[in-house]
């Protein structure tokens, strides 16, 4: 078994796609394809390969490339997804997505074949103590509704306990489910339409979705849920949302390289979207782009580093930090420390 | 720079590269010391073929930068992901890899001289037998093809039952979906979705490290060694200076932080007689040694050491085996409970008193409290006092709050 094979290259999904097509295709289709599956310069060895033959694959007809393959073409599963999947069995969320006798169809399919890993080979040493109950049936069956809704664009109606502890009652389209590996929890990521364009209806739709508000809700805390048949016509572009929701002065830090903070600071916020530049020999300043939502774990983020890092930018962050350094400083002045 | 090929023979060289880009994404072509500017130039532009779209090109005093600016907030799948997608092959690979698979795909059983003679008759190609057989015996070891023999004939068949279970469940694709995101190997989840033509549009996964799908490799050859219960050479490369080291241990578990972005492995290693733990990323090549006679007992060691382990270190600043902190912290009633929830959420086992009225305690025993320093640091502008048995590390601790007072000019009167 290997991970790294020419079985998994992207050159044979492409042609994989060419090869299924029941169409015959003309060279600027197959170009076109190549261009939106392959890599940027993938152009320039795949075709040369089909039009001078090398690769044998198509017969041509004067201009036109028919496949040779079947129509039913599918690739055999290997034995390292074989593996792959029969360790999926152990998790404690593959629950949420099979049932029981989809998950025994699928064990007895895997008879004899050792996992790719067990559970306990991996340990998670600073997750959170009190993830989501995965195995809760109350739990799966909403997970399996939101999933429901989220694929067909549909409303649902939830009802929820907030973490101030009051109850709300909204109708949501949840546009993505988002597991936090750290929290070991799902949250949905959903759009709440303004309050007047609901109401407006249907046929309005495709203005209301402009005025969609995008929330996120812990799936934890979801306690009861009802799938409505009203769908979301016209598509909201969430990465747009997303990306307008960042504040326009993304947070600045200067690092200084010592005791290997700069390493450590690349890696801890690599998840963020950010641009670091060299100062001088020894300093780095990094800008990394954040919305309200990220703000407080950000903040965190950035004291845990103490004094390695600091915050040059923006006003709003800086005040923050200083709030709390404030606040230390008044509840336990140096002088008792 | 003619010879430039956009695939590759082999990933440990360019998951070296890769991983500097993406995690600096500051370094200028003068600033990669290590390499030749001829092999700067052609994985740079592998990196910017491979990955366009997530490619920052950014013009400073000394050269430009290549950086890779990704938002996990937007992520539908890993980029990386194609980087596990380059390996180089022959023609010859390309064309037996569908014609095999096209003529088999019925569930025929056919000896190599037939299907051989099938690949010229149907598909006008010719081979000569001894490829056919080396491809088909590969192709048995990675299974996608089975073998069986009768009496003296070899036959080679495709098993499509789990390919076809997999496409006809819904729920099947939606769970492969979300591991590719958001488990271990996820580059092979992304594989058998791409296979199945169902790429994720449903789940987004958050602290989840790119990065780390460039170390599956050593990951996957750790993980056959612990199968085996065998002891490994590790050869390594500091991430600080660069210096190539090896050690041998018996590998016992992957660790992982969901905060700081690393990955270790937690080793025995026999001449130390210590549980030790190397970062995953500095790891360039697993060699699987001997098996262990005392695999099973050094997990059970490991498993009672746990309860004192914070992050990865077994060992503390000074002499003692284990040390005690206690960190009092001021959260206002009821409005910060959840300052109390995020102590017992965090604390790793640690336990947390209410003392009176606002005050909370917390306290723990761990191997090396230093470690603790950076989540102490998250409840500055909460913590009333700070008391550690290993000393050091109270002074770390309010040495670098008064650093930042000076650093943010935090007057003495306020």
């Amino acid at each position: 078994m290997e991970l790294f094979s020419e079985i998994y290259s992207c050159y044979y999904q492409v042609l994989r796609h060419l090869l299924c097509s029941q169409d015959t295709l003309t060279i600027q289709d197959i170009r076109r394809l190549i261009c939106s599956e392959g890599f940027e310069e993938s152009l320039l060895s795949i075709i040369p390969k089909l039009e001078d033959g090398t690769w044998n694959l198509f017969e041509k007809d004067g201009k036109l490339y028919r496949s040779r393959l079947s129509s039913s073409f599918t690739t055999p599963v290997s034995d390292l997804e074989k593996s792959y999947l029969k360790a999926l069995l152990s998790d404690p969320r593959i629950g949420l997505f099979l049932d029981q006798e989809q998950l025994e169809a699928l064990d007895k399919m895997l008879a004899g074949v050792a996992p790719l890993w067990k559970p306990e080979q991996f340990y998670y040493f600073d997750r959170f103590a009190d993830g989501d109950s995965f195995e809760d049936e109350k739990y799966r069956n909403i997970f399996r509704t939101l999933l429901q809704a989220q694929k067909q664009n549909r409303y649902v109606d939830i009802d929820y306990t907030s973490p101030n502890g009051s109850r709300v009652h909204h109708h949501y389209v949840p546009a993505r489910l988002e597991y936090s590996v750290k929290n070991d929890k799902f949250r949905i990521l959903a759009l709440k339409p303004s309050h007047s364009a609901f109401a407006q209806g249907s046929q309005h739709e495709a203005q209301a979705s402009e005025r969609m508000k995008l929330e996120i809700l812990n799936v934890s805390r979801i306690q009861d849920i009802k799938l409505m048949s009203k769908t979301l016509s016209s598509p909201v572009d969430l990465d747009t949302m997303i990306q307008r929701s960042y504040y326009k002065e993304p947070l600045r830090l200067r690092i200084v390289n010592k005791r290997n903070a700069l390493e450590r600071a690349m890696l801890h916020f690599a998840n963020y979207e950010k641009n670091t530049t060299k100062i001088d020999e020894d300093t780095y300043e990094c800008l990394i782009y954040y919305n309200q939502s990220m703000e407080t774990e950000l903040l965190i983020e950035v004291m845990s580093f103490g004094p390695m890092l600091t915050v040059i930018e923006n006003e709003r962050f800086l005040n923050n930090l200083k709030a709390r350094l404030k606040r230390q400083r008044r509840i336990a002045p140096p002088a008792e420390l | 720079m003619s010879d430039f090929q956009e695939l590759v023979k082999s990933f440990p060289k360019t998951r070296e590269y890769v991983r500097d880009f993406f995690v600096y994404g500051f370094k200028t072509r003068d600033e990669f010391k290590d390499k030749s500017p001829r092999t700067y130039d052609n994985e740079r532009r592998r990196l910017e073929s491979w990955l366009g779209n997530h490619v920052r090109k950014d013009h400073v005093s000394n050269g430009s930068n290549i950086s890779l600016a990704i938002d996990s907030n937007l992520l539908d799948t890993n980029p990386l992901f194609r980087v596990w997608k380059t390996k180089s092959f022959t023609d010859n690979d390309i064309v037996l890899h569908f014609l095999i698979l096209d003529l088999l795909q019925d569930g025929a059983e056919l000896t190599v001289e037939e299907i051989t003679g099938s690949l010229l008759e149907e598909y006008e190609a010719l081979f000569d037998i001894q490829t056919v057989r080396r491809k088909c015996n590969a192709y048995e070891k990675e299974g996608l093809l089975n073998k069986k023999k009768f009496g003296k004939t070899v036959v080679f068949s495709i098993d499509n039952s789990i390919a076809v279970w997999i496409k006809s469940n819904e729920g099947m694709l939606d769970a492969l979906a979300f591991y590719q995101m958001a488990g271990s190997f996820g580059i092979v989840g992304n594989h058998l979705s791409e296979q199945l033509d169902y790429p994720n549009r449903t789940f987004r996964v958050k602290h989840s490290f790119c990065v780390h799908t460039l170390e599956e490799e050593i990951v996957f050859d750790l993980l056959n060694a612990m199968n085996k219960k065998k002891d490994v050479r590790l050869e390594m490369k500091s991430s600080k200076n660069g210096a190539l080291n090896t050690t041998e241990c018996t590998p016992l578990q992957i660790f992982t932080s969901t905060r700081s972005g690393s990955r270790f492995l937690c080793g025995y290693v026999k001449k130390s007689r210590r549980f030790t733990c190397y970062r995953l990323d500095t790891v360039k090549t697993v060699t699987p040694l001997d098996q262990s006679e005392e695999y099973e007992e050094l997990l059970a060691q490991l498993d009672r050491n746990r309860s004192y382990l914070w992050g990865v270190s077994f060992q503390g600043n000074d002499r003692h085996h284990l040390n005690r902190l206690t960190m009092t912290i001021q959260a206002l009633e009821p409005s910060e409970q959840y300052i109390v929830e995020r102590l017992k959420r965090e604390g790793r086992g640690g336990t947390v008193t209410r003392i009176k009225r606002n005050v909370y305690q917390y306290e723990t025993t761990v191997f090396d409290c230093n470690e603790m320093l950076p989540w102490i640091r998250t409840f500055i502008g909460r913590i009333l006092s700070l008391e550690c048995t290993d000393k050091f590390v109270e002074k770390c601790f309010y040495r670098d709050l008064q650093t930042m007072y000076r650093m943010y000019q935090i007057e003495e009167d306020i």
